[in-house]
């Protein structure tokens, strides 16, 4: 019990009690810090690796509290973001969704999340964007950003802050809705000009996977254009338009909720990866951290039963002196 | 928030911005306006109404027609009493409305209330 005792403290008070050997008062003067320099074999003291597990520990047991939070959440807003899929695909089915799509001025629209510790989907989004970005500038082209959420505006303010139009942050305080997101919507439509916006998200497609997904939307007299040149938007003549005075109302109309749509799904799909990223990003982290535990686990005991041996070592050693 | 309905019906009456229009199968392809109004779904001898806010309906040559509404409620959901309410409330508000934005936003309200009634009387 004792020894036990004298062992938490180091071991410095020890080396003198035990044995009356010439080279122990050298050793009892000695700080602890010196004492494992000099000593080598018995490399860290116990003290250090009980604190480092102690930490561990903690860090273990969050990361697994976080894990289960980000699952929840997970299994709440999953449901939604399914539903909300089929918001936009007649959209599709009219007008088609051709991000090949050649305009004058581009909007990029980069979807992404105000907290961290969620894996890498915040960086392939804005990966994706910048690569966006350079393939649509040139002579007459240009391209702008609008960013949500903090994690891809901090990235992308370092170097296209020229180009940022809009900045909307803190959009998970409520839970997501559609009149928030028409709000937002609304917002883009009237402050940028635009020819073609190209939303990036990420696209939930289960809990270890997520797809980077970029969504175009054109504006009306590109439609127009489009339409007349034939292709999957030329079928568009075939519909009669009613409602409306002219045809570019009603048509300017179906764009905008055709944005605020597949904003909506956008916004869904994004929070759902980021809950499944954050999931695995957290689980992978408690895992590590047990991994790390197990390991100083093992030196610690070695540590322990290094020094025990060392004592009794000490106390034979001396009692044979003694003796013989 | 979003179900997504899908079924096989005989008849779909939209309240498009031209007035209610009828859609049967064969229907020519043709994209309208809604506005606010009572969406009936006629299968058989069934009648299911809903009462959508807005949206548009798009109807395909292949007798498809696809209806998309901000929101859209079952008419049994719908609560007569705060409606009568609320109608009283906006008229009066339209009537003292000043600036063009403040008349724009009680003629939107107005033009929904008198559509709920309609459809809950009607």
């Amino acid at each position: 019990m004792a020894m036990a005792a004298l062992r938490r403290e180091g071991r410095r008070f020890a080396a003198p009690l035990i044995s009356p050997q010439p080279i122990n008062p050298l050793r009892s003067s000695i700080s602890p810090a010196e004492d494992q320099a000099f000593l080598g074999v018995r490399s860290i003291s116990t003290q250090i690796v009980r604190n480092r597990m102690k930490s561990v520990r903690n860090i273990q047991k969050i990361t697994k509290a976080m894990k289960m939070v980000a699952a929840s959440k997970l299994r709440a807003i999953q449901t939604r973001a399914e539903n909300s899929r089929g918001l936009w695909q007649p959209f599709t089915a009219l007008l088609g969704d051709t991000p090949s799509v050649d305009v004058k001025k581009n909007v990029i629209v980069t979807i992404s999340s105000d907290k961290g510790l969620c894996g890498g989907i915040n960086s392939t989004s804005v990966k994706i964007s910048r690569a966006l970005h350079k393939l649509n500038s040139g002579p007459d082209k240009e391209s702008k950003y609008v960013v949500l959420g903090e994690k891809a505006k901090a990235q992308l303010l370092r170097d296209s802050k020229k180009d940022i139009e809009l900045c909307l942050t803190e959009l998970q305080k409520n839970p997501l809705n559609y009149t928030q997101v028409s709000v937002i919507a609304d917002d883009v439509l009237k402050n940028v000009e635009y020819d073609a916006l190209r939303i990036v998200f990420n696209k939930f497609q289960s809990v270890v996977s997520f797809l980077p997904t970029t969504a175009t939307v054109l504006s009306p007299e590109v439609v127009e254009r489009e339409a007349e040149s034939g292709g999957k938007l030329g079928e568009l003549d075939n519909y009669e338009i009613e409602g409306g005075e002219t045809k570019s109302e009603v048509l300017q109309n179906l764009t905008e909720f055709q944005f605020s749509c597949v904003m909506f799904n956008a916004v869904l799909e994004n929070a759902c990866s980021e809950q499944g990223a954050r999931m695995s990003a957290m689980d992978s982290s408690s895992r590590n951290a047990g991994d790390m535990l197990d390991r100083l686990t093992l030196t610690y005991n070695r540590t322990r039963q290094a020094s025990i041996t060392t004592e009794l070592i000490e106390i034979i050693s001396g009692a044979s002196a003694l003796e013989g | 928030m979003f179900t997504i309905l899908s079924f096989k019906v005989d008849m779909v009456i939209v309240p498009a911005t031209t007035g209610q229009m009828g859609i049967l199968p064969g229907h020519t392809a043709s994209i309208s306006e809604l506005k606010p109004g009572v969406l009936s779904i006629h299968d058989g001898n069934d009648v299911k109404k809903y009462f959508v806010s807005s949206g548009f309906a798009f109807i395909h040559s292949n007798s498809v027609a696809d209806i998309m509404a901000a929101e859209a409620v079952p008419i049994e959901q719908v609560d007569p009493a705060s409606v009568q309410k609320q109608f009283t409330e906006f008229t009066q508000k339209l009537s003292s409305a000043s600036t063009d934005l403040e008349k724009a936003e009680a003629q939107i309200r107005v033009d929904v209330l008198v559509a709920l009634n309609s459809a809950l009387s009607g």
